[in-house]
């Protein structure tokens, strides 16, 4: 940044540089963000502190959320939940999105017909609304035999499978459709990795000997790698904050089985009405949230370092 | 010579075979839809479940559109995502061509700080605004829901469309300023005519999430008549039981029909926004 030194300005140029002033551009951005991000985070922050509900009337400042978030099995159990969903959900979308990129990547290098046609395909799911993506998936999962994925895998000698009535497997098959969600996001940012690739690299190593696998893996893969880590915390972050899928497909059931963070936050305040808890669960959001970010900027300045 | 011919056929044919499978799971939960959307009650329950309905039931649709409000809740998520993408590109543009053209103390925390905001929780900011909208009389105010919804997508826009302006080499508005153009000419006649794809790009975008947006509105209105798509479909899912889930499914397709023929007329426009994106970070 090489501000241009204007020390002893004289008065033009002092109202030169106010007419220069980059705040009046940013001031609708500024305050916006202020007013829907800034101030609902103190807020959010403060009421944690305290024991209010949503019905309003008279509270006082306390830990005593904290405290019994802490000391209570279920908020153990929920982050457990969330953990597994996460995890599995991003490990899936990942290779699967690598898997696809690549397999579109190739067919364009050699021309092959479908290669749009799939990507479109897949692109799809990510264009739906999440809830609606929720409904799809319940409609899937009928239990009954009228249900198809059931009917599908009573061909192959399995089932029928209790996918959202027994709480192991509602678990699965809530990451499951969230995996299906989610691919078409990482595949596209591979696939624009892999575009960007540098090809004479490629094919030094191919005349240099190396075999597909060790082209992938020594070559590709370590270029890849800073697009690879971006994705991989952006969809950690959209993860830990899904609400809409899961709310329409499971709400939470059977019992707190499939309840993630924001369903848990959701219901404290809007089902029990205990404002103080839901603020306190928010919190911890809030702050995987923020580590999150925090390794995402790390990430990006070392992208950017690489690519310079 | 032979044999590689042989190997790369093999390899072709067994690309072939997995855009196939790729193809069908992610195209089959739609179809899938579309066919449960046309069935009668009665077919719901054919065991084994039948592919494809007997006689297309255009009733359905046509029930959902009489009974639940759909083309409301439709013409809702159209008046809000209109809204919001003109509100978004009036306060974006200026923002991105400051944090592009201008050199100013702390931008790069004020970049970090927009990233931050990013990737916060929506349920998290939307209860204590629900608390201080529902104290004000806010609620179910469609201004105030789209100041909202202007601000989950701003941050991904300022930072894509500073991206894009970056591109523009700073040679023409020296060129402009030469010509006696102010900033704000600078922006309207230089930078935004370049800026195009850049725009269309953001747009659809912007678009497609305000179009899916569920926390917002699920908790900021209370009132039925002014729900979009996404929350109608909720509340739709809730007052169904099995018997009527062709009536469901037919609300379903109903509400992802824009954003699909949006999709795939602007294909391409879409991909091209969401790498450059992608590669700008």
């Amino acid at each position: 940044m090489s501000v241009k030194n204007k020390n002893g300005l004289g008065q033009s140029k002092m109202k030169k540089r106010i007419s220069n002033s980059a705040l009046p551009w940013l001031l609708p951005l500024l305050s916006v963000l202020v007013f829907v991000f800034l101030f609902p985070v103190v807020e959010i922050v403060r009421l944690s502190f305290t024991n209010a509900t949503l019905n309003g009337g008279e509270y006082s400042y306390t830990l005593d959320s904290y405290i019994s978030l802490f000391t209570n099995p279920g908020f153990m159990q929920m982050l457990i939940v969330t953990g597994i969903f996460v995890f599995f959900s991003i490990t899936f979308q990942m290779l699967f999105g690598f898997l696809v990129a690549l397999i579109i990547d190739q067919g364009e290098k050699w021309n092959l017909k479908g290669t749009v046609l799939t990507r479109t395909a897949v692109l799809t799911a990510w264009a739906i609304p999440g809830v609606i993506i929720g409904v799809i998936w319940q409609m899937l999962y009928n239990e009954t035999d009228a249900g198809i994925i059931n009917y599908l895998l009573s061909i192959v000698g399995i089932g029928p499978v209790p996918f959202l009535s027994d709480p192991t497997t509602a678990l699965i098959a809530v990451t499951f459709a969230n995996v299906w969600r989610g691919t078409a996001f990482s595949m596209i940012l591979i696939y624009a990795g892999l575009k960007t690739l540098p090809s004479d690299v490629i094919e030094a190593a191919k005349i240099d000997g190396a075999n597909a696998i060790q082209r992938g893996m020594k070559v590709i893969l370590p270029m890849l790698t800073p697009m690879l880590l971006i994705n991989l915390v952006i969809i950690s972050i959209d993860t830990f904050n899904t609400f809409d899928m899961v709310m329409a497909l499971t709400g939470g059931g059977p019992g707190q089985s499939t309840e993630v963070i924001s369903l848990s936050i959701y219901n404290s305040i809007f089902n029990q009405f205990n404002l103080g808890q839901g603020a306190a669960t928010s919190v911890v959001l809030l702050t995987i949230n923020v580590a999150m970010t925090i390794v995402y900027i790390l990430f990006l300045g070392r992208g950017e370092k690489n690519a310079a | 010579m032979q044999r590689r011919m042989n190997k790369q056929t093999v390899l072709k044919f067994s690309l072939y075979i997995s855009y196939f499978f790729v193809g069908i799971l992610f195209l089959f939960p739609l179809l899938w839809v579309l066919s449960l959307s046309f069935k009668t009650s009665k077919e719901l329950y054919n065991v084994p479940p039948t592919l494809l309905p007997d006689n297309l039931q255009f009733e359905n649709y046509k029930h959902v559109i009489e009974n639940n409000n759909i083309l409301a809740y439709l013409g809702n998520s159209v008046q809000v995502v209109a809204l919001t993408v003109i509100l978004t590109l009036i306060i974006v543009l200026p923002a991105a061509f400051a944090l592009s053209r201008f050199k100013f103390k702390l931008k790069g925390l004020l970049l970090l700080g927009i990233i931050l905001t990013q990737m916060i929780s929506a349920v998290v900011i939307s209860i204590p605004l629900y608390r201080l909208f529902a104290e004000l009389g806010l609620l179910n105010n469609f201004a105030i829901l789209i100041i909202v919804y202007v601000a989950v997508v701003l941050p991904f826009s300022t930072w894509f469309l500073k991206g894009y302006f970056d591109t523009i080499p700073i040679e023409l508005d020296e060129a402009a300023t030469v010509d006696g153009c102010n900033k704000f000419q600078i922006l309207t006649r230089v930078l935004l005519p370049s800026s195009m794809p850049g725009i269309v790009s953001v747009t659809l975008l912007v678009a497609v999430q305000s179009w899916s947006q569920f926390v917002i509105p699920f908790i900021l209105l209370d009132m039925q008549s002014l729900y979009p798509v996404s929350v109608g479909i909720v509340n739709l899912q809730s007052t169904q039981q099995a018997v009527t889930t062709h009536y469901l499914a037919a609300g379903s397709v109903l509400s992802i029909l824009p954003v699909i023929v949006l999709f795939v007329l602007l294909q391409r426009f879409i991909v091209g926004a969401l790498t450059t994106g992608a590669v700008k970070g």
